[in-house]
């Protein structure tokens, strides 16, 4: 393919606030090429595509700039991003995942489950009786952290502490970081505090839990240095919260559109694994993930330069009628696998975690609250990144 | 021990190259290989390796 057919290639305004993922132009763009022009790169539309660019050797994580894209060119938080698993590439990235895998293994899941099952309980105590609830503040923000809480081994009363501390510095991701660079710092600093008390915790006391296996990898501290174990917990507080309230909450939004699957759940509650992946095909809250080109290759005929951005459209890919003929919301559908958990080296390593968590809460949900409905506005983030509603006031019949 | 890997639900995300590089590896095309009987030495890294797989598609034996 020429540059020609480069510049004629359809173009997608992703910085545009009212950009969505799901209008009819990114439809357009899907139905007449595999990717489409966009202010940062290239964007791939289509299934195939997705599946085989998120694990093709040429491309790298492409979000590891972000600090230095923003101005930001130093401090607490540069330092931590530019170090974690999530932006390290190669041999640091396998060794690091290697360290990791044993404290993310799905065997510590078995004995999280009575704890997810317990929380979700407690959570849907609080409101059941009034029959309405912000699903947000009540339930998805407060689940998701208190995983993390039962995880990090941290009692439940912790977790709007953490929550907050999460969210302030997760600033660092919009469009202000630099002038939320003061609070962003701040946050980052209290949260290495934080694991540094967990680590001295586990270093008294040993045990097999999830901090207690990474303490046990960084008995080597050539394999695990003690700042990698500390970065390795400030990646799983602020990479799994909220995801996890995100995904939740587009999790009820979607029920709510189809009632019928939602009484179908209650009645089979071992439907809710398949749920949650019905749930992330056609709504993730990962809308795309970014990669970067490391030298220059052709793929597809197109020719693509080192350095070059490639957003990979998950929620696209994933509704594309050409690999799901019946793309409808059919949580008993057999499906090909969605993206919500990105792919390849870079693959989610608390998808164990975020699985088993979520379908307790969707079983659980779906036996306590009958009819759900929306109940109000309900309000949005932006439709593209990483998506979700920021409240979600609903109104339900308690069972 | 037996090492196999369970094609139809092999994503190729390639987990198992990162946990156990002895074992297994992409050839030129991208497709996964692997040593289908492996020594003693090896069990803990083969066991990391089929803990790790996101699709759980590693059987040993
Ligand atoms: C529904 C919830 C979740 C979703 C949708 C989600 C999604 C993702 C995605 C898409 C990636 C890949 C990003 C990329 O390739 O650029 C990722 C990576 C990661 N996630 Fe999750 N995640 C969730 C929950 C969690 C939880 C609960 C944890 C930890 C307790 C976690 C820890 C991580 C880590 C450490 C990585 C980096 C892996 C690497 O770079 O090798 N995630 N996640
Ligand atoms: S980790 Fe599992 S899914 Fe990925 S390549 Fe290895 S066997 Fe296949």
């Amino acid at each position: 393919m020429t540059q020609e057919t480069l510049a004629e290639a359809p173009y997608l305004d992703v910085a545009d606030p009212t950009f969505s993922i799901r209008s009819q132009a990114v439809l357009e763009a899907r139905e007449a090429s595999w990717y489409a022009r966009t202010n940062y790169g290239i964007a791939v539309l289509r299934y195939d595509d997705v599946m085989k660019l998120l694990r093709h050797p040429k491309l790298r994580q492409g979000s590891y700039r972000w600090p230095e894209l923003s101005g930001v060119h130093g401090g607490l938080f540069a330092r931590w991003w530019g170090a974690m698993l999530l932006s390290q590439e190669g041999e640091t990235h396998s060794r690091l995942r290697r360290m990791a895998n044993p404290a993310f293994s799905p065997k510590l899941i078995t004995e999280l489950r009575p704890k997810f099952q317990a929380l979700a309980n407690k959570l849907i105590d609080g409101f059941a009786a009034k029959g309405e609830c912000d699903f947000i503040a009540e339930f998805t923000e407060p689940y998701a952290t208190g995983v993390i809480c039962d995880l990090l081994g941290l009692p439940f009363e912790t977790w709007r502490e953490l929550a907050d501390i999460a969210a302030e510095m997760g600033l660092a991701l919009g469009v202000t970081f630099k002038q939320d660079l003061a609070t962003v710092e701040a946050a980052t600093a209290r949260l290495l505090k934080y694991a540094e008390d967990l680590v001295a915790l586990k270093r008294a006391n040993p045990s097999d839990d999830f901090v207690g296996m990474l303490v046990q990898a960084n008995a080597d501290k050539s394999q695990l240095s003690d700042q990698e174990l500390l970065d390795m917990i400030v990646l799983a507080i602020f990479g799994g919260i909220d995801t996890t309230r995100n995904q939740l909450g587009l999790a009820m939004a979607t029920f709510i559109e189809h009632p019928e699957q939602w009484a179908l759940l209650a009645e089979q509650p071992d439907l809710a694994r398949a749920a949650v992946e019905e749930v992330m095909r056609v709504r993730p809250t990962v809308t795309w993930v970014t990669r970067e080109a490391t030298e220059d290759f052709t793929y597809n005929d197109l020719p693509i330069k080192a350095g070059t951005t490639i957003h990979l459209f998950s929620q696209s890919a994933t509704s594309d009628p050409a690999v799901f003929p019946e793309p409808g919301f059919d949580i008993t559908a057999e499906r090909k696998p969605h993206f919500g958990f990105g792919g390849g080296a870079h693959h989610c390593l608390g998808h164990f975690i975020a699985r088993g968590d979520m379908t307790e809460a969707l079983k659980l949900l779906a036996q306590r609250l009958k009819n759900p409905r929306f109940n109000g506005e309900v309000k949005w983030l932006a439709d593209s990144g990483n998506t979700g509603a920021i409240t979600l006031p609903i109104a339900f019949d308690p069972a | 021990m037996k090492v196999d890997v369970d094609m139809s639900i092999c994503l190729l995300h390639g987990q198992c190259v990162i946990a156990a590089p002895q074992v297994f590896s992409f050839d030129d095309d991208g497709g996964l290989v692997w040593v289908a009987e492996v020594d003693e030495a090896q069990r803990a890294d083969v066991e990391a390796a089929a803990d790790a797989c996101p699709e759980q598609a590693i059987l040993l034996g």
